[in-house]
């Protein structure tokens, strides 16, 4: 019984660690490398538990996630010659793991020093054919599909994918930006000022607008107040013609009287009378 | 006074524990090894080895067992390649080497911030001119802050499809950010087209996020600040103050305008209102008068002669009683007195008075008495007044 188990446990041992190297299995993210005493086997590994003769085969796992370059600021030369600060990253993952491993010995920071360099090459190309208003608004998405279309040939040969190249700032150097400052503040003044003209421009003619209805309005009036006295004046004149024509030398008499007698209405005006009038006829004799 | 007495009372436990617990030990081992002699039987290696490796088995499946929270999901693997995403509750997946589980919140709330930091509640916010600074279609430069909210939507997509999500989704934003603020002019972007700008980040950022299979749902863009920089802001300031001035200036002429305008009518009714009222009145006078004269001219007609000489006298007396007069019987004197007569005539009654006033000196050195009575008499020029 003793030796039995002697014998047993060391073998149970042994055998575990056989299997344990013999098996190995590949993350759902990752993506792995068989070797067979450094020569390269087989590439093509679903996710799971797969098995390996131990020692003579190795196996490597590399990150198949998608994977992010994210380049530093770069200054490039629009066609118009004009210098701007730009700012891209781009999404890559491995394609080919067999090719990333061969080329850029399967190490992510390798692969995205060679993408920095293919990428700010091509980027510099299409910059320098574009103005900066297409940069920064007409061609962002363009730009993005041609350089897509260019690089992913290129990085296809270090066994990347590329998924999405973009361009995250194009900015004015800060020398120029000032200038640009400079611009807007101008601009928001002529701005300004346009508003305060308007301004004024409304306020005159809508106060010379109220000006002219006061004008008008009081000149009609006016007009119609005129209208309206020749109307009186005119139906009097007719009701004095009609009524004092029936007896014109009477109406002179009765008329001049009255006309006398308000001249000299007034206690202060003073008469100087003679008394040989028709009035003082009596006043002198008797008869 | 309880430090004291643990001072007193300590030096005496320590050799009373130690030999109390070796005691114990040796009482314990003896019990056991007493059982074990007693039950030899029982302790055969097999049966050992049965309830030990049984046992061992039972924890190392229990093992498995893991409790999902509400809101998350647990992610299982099998050898490392997926298996299923599991639901909030009690789970249970095959033990370690085999399975294995990761629990991902696909219902929190996640922020990122562009362009600026909310470093603590004490801390101000700092603002980042790299991120938040950035050109419009009219080549000028405004300042956004911008606040993406998002979920994960599918944890096995967020654990397996991107490294780093949120440093994606950020590098996303940026680019998407200034692609859509790029198409549009700053007027626009600072006034009216906050929320459409914002619809349109979102939804760029959504498809991209799709593209890369990131396992991300984008739950809201918000736009924090979208500002005129720094350094130009006293001008648009101004700009908008200018606003503000041409509305009053345009308001103020408004309130003149309806100011003077009723006013004008007022005074333009009472124009004709004073006009139909000089007619009325004049038609009526006119109409009064007439019917006076006619009236009278009926009787005059019956007697012209009488009635004309009626009317010539009445009208010379009512004539004469009201007014001053002076009677020239003799032609002789008559230059004699028409020059100090000028003075009262053309003055009114107060003329007279002061004239009355500046004679008085002379009138009381003459006379006392000619002065309080007639002054009718007291000069021969004074011209005679009828007093009623």
């Amino acid at each position: 019984m003793n030796t039995k188990t002697t014998l047993i446990l060391p073998a149970g041992l042994a055998l575990c660690l056989l299997a344990y190297l013999s098996v190995f299995y590949v993350n759902q993210q990752e993506k792995a490398i068989l070797f067979q005493l450094g020569k390269m086997v087989s590439t093509d590994f679903t996710p799971g538990l797969h098995f390996k003769l131990p020692v003579v085969n190795n196996v490597s796992t590399f990150d198949g996630r998608v994977l992010t370059l994210d380049t530093k600021s770069e200054r490039f030369l629009t066609s118009e010659k004009k210098n701007v600060i730009v700012d891209s990253f781009a999404k890559w993952r491995i394609g080919d793991v067999g090719l990333f491993y061969t080329t850029v010995g399967g190490d992510e920071y390798q692969a995205n020093l060679r993408l920095d360099q293919i990428m700010k090459d091509a980027m510099r190309g299409e910059f320098g054919l574009r103005t900066i208003k297409q940069l920064i608004s007409e061609d962002r998405s363009e730009l993005r599909h041609t350089l897509l279309e260019k690089l992913s040939p290129v990085a296809a040969k270090f066994g990347i994918e590329l998924i999405d190249i973009r361009v995250k700032r194009v900015d004015l150097p800060p020398e120029v930006s000032s200038s640009v400052y400079q611009r807007m503040r101008a601009e928001r003044d002529r701005v300004a000022r346009e508003f305060r003209s308007q301004g004024s421009e409304n306020a005159e003619l809508i106060s010379a607008e109220a000006d002219k209805q006061k004008q008008v309005l009081l000149a009609n009036a006016q007009r119609d107040a005129e209208n309206i006295r020749g109307r009186g004046d005119a139906e009097s004149a007719d009701i004095y013609a009609k009524s004092y024509g029936k007896n014109p030398e009477f109406y002179a008499f009765y008329r001049s009287l009255q006309a006398y007698q308000t001249s000299f209405e007034k206690t202060q005006d003073t008469l100087v009378l003679k008394p040989d009038s028709e009035f003082f006829k009596y006043y002198n004799s008797e008869k | 006074m309880s430090s004291e007495k643990q001072n007193t009372s300590k030096p005496t436990p320590p050799p009373d524990w130690k030999a109390e617990v070796d005691k114990q030990w040796q009482r314990i081992s003896q019990l056991g090894s007493d059982f074990y002699f007693e039950h030899k039987e029982l302790f055969s290696l097999k049966k050992v080895s049965a309830v030990l490796g049984s046992a061992l088995a039972f924890a190392w499946l229990v093992s498995g067992t893991y409790i999902v929270d509400q809101g998350n999901r647990g992610v299982v693997t099998r050898f490392g390649a997926y298996k299923e995403t599991t639901q909030p509750g009690l789970n249970w997946h095959l033990p370690l080497p085999l399975e294995s589980v990761k629990v991902i919140n696909v219902e929190q709330q996640r922020f990122i911030e562009v362009g600026y930091r909310d470093a603590s509640r004490f801390a101000k916010t700092a603002n980042i001119p790299q991120e938040s600074l950035m050109l419009t279609s009219d080549e000028n430069i405004i300042n956004v802050r911008l606040a993406v909210q998002y979920q994960i939507n599918n944890a096995k997509d967020y654990l397996f499809n991107v490294k780093d999500s949120e440093a994606t989704l950020k590098q996303l934003t940026e680019s998407v950010e200034r692609g859509v603020i790029g198409r549009s002019n700053m007027d626009f972007v600072l006034t009216e087209g906050r929320s459409e700008i914002v619809a349109e980040i979102k939804r760029e950022i959504q498809t991209a996020m799709d593209d890369y299979k990131a396992g991300i749902t984008v739950a809201s863009v918000n736009l924090q600040d979208a500002q005129p920089p720094e350094e130009v802001q006293g001008s648009f300031e101004d700009a908008i103050r200018a606003r503000e001035d041409k509305q009053r200036l345009i308001n103020e002429a408004e309130a003149y305008s309806n100011e003077i305008i009723p006013k004008a009518r007022g005074a333009a009714a009472r124009l004709l209102q004073e006009a139909e009222g000089y007619t009325t009145a004049k038609v009526a006078k006119a109409k009064g008068e007439t019917e006076r004269f006619e009236q009278l001219l009926v009787e005059y007609e019956k007697n012209p002669a009488i009635t004309r000489k009626r009317l010539y006298i009445e009208a010379k007396e009512r004539l004469y009683s009201g007014a001053n007069k002076i009677m020239l019987e003799s032609e002789r004197n008559a230059p004699q007195f028409y020059m100090p007569l000028a003075a009262p005539a053309s003055q009114a009654n107060s003329g007279v008075k002061t004239q009355a006033e500046a004679l008085r000196p002379f009138e009381a050195n003459a006379d006392d008495k000619t002065n309080s009575g007639k002054t009718a008499t007291a000069h021969e020029l004074r011209p005679s007044r009828s007093k009623p």
